[in-house]
């Protein structure tokens, strides 16, 4: 660690400094962007990286890209070297295995120099809507790459200040919304150029030297902050697994398994005896499993500290070649950021759990639950896309219940209203609510998950990657795990029929689903879970669990088989008797 | 003739006054009473010397249905929505307030779960009624809920902005089976978006007993008092409303503190008339706020969030707020470096030099250090400097740096922190401050304002007189206003025109309505049209003007460019690619009210003459200035100053740095121009 040689307040001023260009960097975007994933799902990330390459800071406000951004950065210097980058330079890419991790993302760097020399890039990455490839934004699930749309290598979009037109022509002929890509080029631009702007004037009022060197110490001081917070992590080794459903062809889960190791200031994660390479589209390409990592880490390890490379240094991940979550071409990654990403948490906090008991929380419903539904509409040549995240619950945590209905942690999006959609599109919503019994059950219960039904006005077609519908996520520390997501199709007769996961009769059905049809009148019927739950469900007060049924989060029949509670429903009181008597059933039964 | 304006804070209760065209001025500022805060608006009164029955207007902006909100002390309603969506106003939107929070909680519903009650009914989005309503449901929900004990009622149905017919139909049965009860039906703000208006109904119906009651009980007290004139009080959307209509609209009077603050800069920044706008500022003991003023006008939003995630669609005034005050704290985080806030000492112990028991330095403790701050307070607290070290030195001596040296940085994070905070509302709202003003009220603000300015490259900062009542003033220079809304979704091409019209003109005359109903006359009665647009595709919306008359096709092609302009200012870029559509339409109506004559009524603030000049050692980047003090009360009209100086006000301490000018202008407005900086 180099010795402190700037004066504190300089240093604290510049540190924000750099934050404050992130932090524009995304606003610039999120206002200019004319796509609604970019300006309402808030799928973006903008980062300032030092003259090596080395993040230094980033407004991270998507978490899967925390630690995968550089990834982008270094092959736009390897593809063109220092000397092969100018000022006036973009390089855009969005190759999984060139600096991306898959497709619909997409990065853009700039080189920034201060009297003729290169003193950091920014860079900028966004998920656009569609970049073309077998189905709307990219969720074709093949076992090729090729058909998850177009694949940039590292390019100049502008050289020195010209954009690159036929560039730009290609991507809007491969588009299925041409008339997003302006404007997404435009937005990412301006963003690029707005922290390119903030570095100049910093660099102008304090000296190029000056802010090199507060972006060395930078990183750093976060190095210093994330060594002290492993030091609170007893050394030792903890391991636990985790599991994807399905690739969408296996009929198999597909598996993960992570060790993970304390010892000092340092924790390595390997994650040796996860399965091969899968032949769907759920592979994790190292810079998405690495980044699932860090921002799993990150909750834990000095949350507020500035996101770089500082980070990165006392942390070391081992994933071998050949796994789903280090694979190569031409293994497809469409699902990497949505459905691998949330695993590797997951299994991280499950790990954590047996290091850090009284301050770990139990997993989220460790999805995004993405669905893609093609409308028709005899009024509207081409249809409508129509897309959305339903969520599940957060998990159990050592103070209080986990959080109903929230974004998973890979993200921080936002939903489309009932009223929005409808308006928008030919459907109708017929529900929208918590789903009762849905948190897994816990002296800290995990949060509720929620119930979607969507109707369909003309005829539909839908795909969606989703797991958890074998079972719940895991409780820790005794908590236990809420019931499987499962999805459904209910008849214009008001019959429902499972379409994905466990049926009624005990079957698996598959829960990637592919283009599954809908005829008019039939609706979409979704079940998230919830949060695993922290600790033993037969320790949480009786009053918590009354207070839940009578309000509906949990039925009287759970509350008598998972808390050992008896519940007087007639005069809303919790029968003393029963309730001793349950608890210790369910215990004589473990 | 007597208006009278009073705010009651959190702190103080303020009272400002005017006679007949601004022959007299009056002000008062007592301690406000927590218990009851009627009883801090008497002794307002009676501490400005003013006789209830000689007045003719009282305006009234008070923290009640805010500190009702946030403390949840209100009578919980009951709500009353449609199967399957029951708990919307629980779930809100899936994002969480913080990114790698592992312990952050969402706020808790506004309504139990038990207290929502679902009934079979489905309106679709073009208004037809797929599901009738099952009025015996409804009956039995009804019945139940007055078996609870509950008054007060809050109707959501999904696309109700579309056909209210269920929901007013619901509010008649609700009625008939609840002798008594208070009904709010979100279709009175027919905004498409099910959250922001199923909470607006909410937030309505908790407040109702609350303001209604509270309301009730001051114009009582008053009248009891032999007050005779009429009552109004200030609004979030930069208006007023009288009495008698606010507790139907309860909704809107929540944040009406800072409404004042920017009516008074407002007011008090008129003459500048130069089309540059002003960025009204209020820095206290705990935050910083910022409103940006536009015409006169107070920017206003629709997305008003009353909490995390809890929407509502009001238009408010678009106050934006960073955890930045006299009472920032000072740390040294886990990496050894030196943060500042956002916990603050708050009131209590606060800061370090206030000698309760504060050990943790401030940025005021570092004010006392480096001169800038008097010791005395003004003659209100002996400050105790030693302590300020003490709490200095706690993070000096970990960072190797001498107390002097770390109080300025101490003050520098502040100053920087605060820039950065007003750049980026002005990236958001597509502004650029350097063509704005900074008006600076709060007791904290006027110390670092012309720092801030410089940072951010304004070149002019008006501390106004009286800085310490401005809400209250502003209450008085205020208008009746009323915004009326509807959704109207429809792209520009190919719009029906004769809908639009008919649309239009319905909310013109609604709100002309009310104020005629409110006594305005037709020539003090001024209407302007704005239209919520967006482009095909997109989810949000832009405000865009529209003309006063019936449009035509052409005047729709005009309004369409126009919004082009519009999203241009707020968003950066504009699209000839995108169709634009109109989502919503509103009716702003405002009444005028009569207004003194600013330059006399403040004229009697200043004195005439020479100031009587102290001076104090105070330190400016590492170097001591011997700096001379003027007291504001002594300041004539003429007075030209350069800095370095400081300038004593009753409630705060202007500072004026090394290199800057400063002139009182004919208001008494304390107007620094910034000087080059390095």
């Amino acid at each position: 660690m180099t010795p402190r040689t700037l004066d504190p307040i300089t240093f604290e001023v510049l540190r924000s400094g750099l934050e404050y260009a992130c932090e524009r960097m995304g606003r610039v975007l999120q206002r200019a962007s004319f796509s609604p994933i970019i300006y309402d799902m808030v799928d973006f990330s903008n980062g300032i990286f030092d003259a090596d390459g080395e993040l230094v800071g980033q407004a991270a406000n998507c978490p899967v890209h925390l630690g995968a951004m550089h990834y982008s950065v270094r092959a736009s210097l390897e593809r063109f070297g220092a000397d092969g980058l100018h000022p006036g330079d973009v390089v855009i890419l969005n190759d999984p295995y060139r600096g991306g991790t898959h497709t619909p993302d997409v990065t853009m760097t700039l080189p920034a120099y201060a009297g003729g020399e290169l003193i950091a890039f920014a860079a900028s990455r966004a998920h656009w809507t569609d970049l073309g490839g077998g189905g709307a934004g990219g969720q074709a699930f093949s076992t090729h790459i090729a058909a998850e749309g177009l694949r940039l290598p590292p390019l100049k979009l502008v050289e020195a200040g010209e954009l690159n037109s036929d560039l730009v022509d290609i991507i809007r002929n491969q588009s299925r919304v041409p008339q997003y890509v302006d404007g997404d080029i435009n937005a990412q631009l301006g963003a690029l150029n707005a922290g390119e702007a903030e570095l100049l004037r910093l660099a102008d009022r304090y000296g190029h030297a000056t802010l090199r060197q507060v972006m060395r110490e930078v990183i750093d001081y976060t190095e210093r902050m994330t060594r002290a917070a492993i030091r609170r992590i007893p050394d030792g080794e903890y391991e636990a697994e985790d599991y994807a459903d399905t690739d969408g062809f296996s009929e198999e889960p597909v598996r993960l398994r992570l060790k993970l190791t304390v010892d000092g200031d340092e924790l390595s994660v390997d994650f040796a005896g996860t399965d091969p390479v899968a032949d769907g589209a759920i592979n994790s390409p190292e810079a998405n499993t690495v980044s699932a990592v860090y921002y799993s880490l990150k909750f834990f390890l000095s949350p507020d500290a500035p996101a770089n490379a500082g980070m990165y240094r006392p942390i070391t991940i081992s994933i071998p070649e050949g796994t789903w979550l280090n694979p190569s071409w031409p293994a497809p990654t469409i699902g990497c950021t949505v459905l691998a990403a949330p695993k590797v948490c997951a299994a991280v906090w499950q790990a954590l759990a047996h290091a850090i008991p009284d301050r770990i929380i139990a997993p989220t419903y460790a999805e995004d639950n993405w669905f893609v539904a093609s409308l028709a509409d005899p009024e509207v040549k081409g249809g409508h896309v129509f897309s959305d995240l339903p969520p599940g619950g957060w998990g159990g945590t050592p103070f209080h219940d986990g959080m109903n209905v929230t974004e998973e942690p890979n993200g921080n999006c936002t939903n489309l209203p009932a009223e929005t959609a409808e308006l928008l599109f030919p459907i109708e919503y017929e529900r929208y609510e918590l789903r009762p019994d849905s948190g897994g059950p816990g002296r800290f219960r995990g949060g509720l998950g929620s119930v979607l039904q969507v109707r369909f006005d003309e005829r539909a077609e839908l795909s969606m990657e989703c797991s958890r519908t074998r079972a719940g996520s895991p409780g820790v520390g005794g908590g236990r795990a809420g019931p499987p997501q499962r999805q459904s199709k209910v008849g214009r007769d008001g019959r429902r029929a499972t379409i994905g996961g466990l049926t009624e009769d005990g079957r698996w059905l598959n829960c990637l689903l592919s283009n599954h049809p809908f005829a008019p009148g039939e609706a979409f019927l979704f079940e998230s879970t919830g949060g695993g739950g922290w600790g033993d469900p037969l320790e949480r007060d009786p009053q918590a669990v009354l207070s839940d049924v009578l309000d509906g989060y949990v039925s009287a029949e759970a509350a008598r088989a998972e808390y050992g509670v008896g519940i007087d429903l007639e005069r809303g009181e919790i029968d003393e008797e029963a309730t001793g008597a349950l608890r210790a059933t369910v215990r004589a039964k473990r | 003739m007597l208006r009278v304006g009073i705010d009651v804070g959190g702190t103080f209760t303020d009272l400002f006054a005017w006679r007949a065209g601004g022959a007299e001025l009056r002000t008062a500022k007592v301690m406000t009473t927590p218990n009851d805060l009627i009883d801090g608006v008497l002794e307002a009164v009676e501490a400005a010397d003013l006789e209830l029955g000689e007045i003719e207007t009282i305006v009234h902006g008070s923290t009640t249905a805010t500190n009702a909100l946030i403390e949840r002390t209100y009578p919980e309603p009951a709500f009353i929505t449609t199967e399957g969506f029951r708990d919307t106003i629980e779930m809100g939107r899936p994002h969480r307030e913080h990114l790698y929070d592992p312990y952050q909680q969402r706020p808790a519903p506004l309504v139990r779960r038990t207290n929502r009650y679902p009934v079979r009914e489905k309106i679709r989005a073009d208004g037809s009624i797929r599901t009738s309503l099952d009025e015996e449901q409804v009956r039995s929900v009804a019945r139940r809920i007055a078996e609870s004990g509950t008054r007060n009622v809050a109707v959501g149905l999904i696309n109700s902005y579309a056909n209210s017919a269920h929901e007013r139909r619901i509010g008649e049965l609700v009625r008939e089976e609840i002798p008594g009860a208070l009904v709010a039906l979100s279709s009175d703000n027919p905004k498409f978006r099910e959250l922001p208006r199923f909470v607006t109904a909410v937030v309505r119906a908790a407040l109702l007993p609350v303001m209604g009651e509270y309301l009730e009980r001051l114009e009582a007290t008053l009248r009891g008092r032999g007050f005779e004139g009429s009552l109004f009080v200030i609004k979030s959307n930069g208006g007023m409303i009288h009495s008698s209509g606010a507790r139907e609209c309860a909704e809107e009077l929540i944040e009406s503190g800072p409404a004042g603050g920017v009516a008074a800069a407002a007011a008090l920044c008129e003459h500048f008339r130069d089309g540059k706008g002003l960025l009204c500022t209020d820095m206290g003991g705990t935050s910083f706020d910022v409103c940006l003023i536009e015409d006169g006008q107070g920017l206003v939003r629709d997305d008003y969030e009353i909490d995390w995630d809890l929407p509502i669609v009001t238009p408010m005034l678009d106050i934006r707020s960073v955890g930045a005050g006299g009472g920032s704290i000072a740390w040294i985080d886990g990496g050894g470096s030196i943060r500042l806030g956002p916990r603050s000492a708050g009131a209590d112990p606060g800061p370090a030099c206030y000698g309760r028991g504060g050990t943790e330095p401030t940025v005021t403790d570092a004010n006392l250090l480096l001169g800038r701050l008097e010791p005395t307070l003004g003659g209100k607290l002996r400050l105790d400097p030693d302590a300020a070290e003490r709490a200095v030195a706690t993070v000096a001596e970990p960072l190797g740096l001498a107390v002097a040296a770390c109080a300025e940085g101490i003050v520098r994070l502040c100053v920087e922190q605060v820039a950065a905070a007003m750049k980026l509302v002005s990236v958001d709202r597509g502004r650029d401050p350097r063509d704005y003003r900074l008006v600076s009220f709060g007791g904290a603000g006027p110390m670092h304002a012309a720092e801030i300015a410089a940072l951010i490259g304004v070149e002019t900062v008006i501390v106004p007189p009286l800085a310490g009542v401005a809400s209250a003033f502003g209450g008085t220079m205020m208008d009746v206003r009323y915004d009326i809304e509807t959704t109207f979704y429809m792209p520009c091409e190919g719009v029906d025109l004769l809908a639009l019209n008919e649309r239009l003109a319905a909310l013109d005359a609604e709100g002309v309505g009310r104020l005629e109903a409110d006594g305005f006359a037709a020539e003090e009665i001024t209407l302007t049209r704005t239209a919520g647009m967006r482009y095909v595709g997109q989810s949000y919306e832009v405000d865009t003007p529209l003309p006063a008359e019936e449009l035509d096709a052409d005047a729709v092609r005009t309004v369409a460019e126009e919004f082009n302009a519009c999203h241009l200012r707020e968003h950066g870029v504009a699209s000839e690619e995108f169709p634009a559509a109109f989502v919503n339409l509103r009716a702003s109506v405002s009444g005028a009210v009569p207004k003194p004559e600013l330059a006399g009524l403040f004229a009697q603030t200043a004195a005439i003459g020479a100031p009587s000049g102290t001076t104090r050692e105070v330190l400016f980047g590492g170097i001591a200035h011997e700096t001379p003090i003027y007291q504001r009360r002594e300041l004539g009209l003429d007075a030209r100053l350069e800095g370095p100086a400081i300038i004593q006000d009753v409630d705060a301490t202007v500072l004026i740095p090394p290199g800057d000018r400063v002139v009182l202008d004919s208001l008494g407005n304390v107007v620094i121009s910034i000087g080059r900086r390095r």
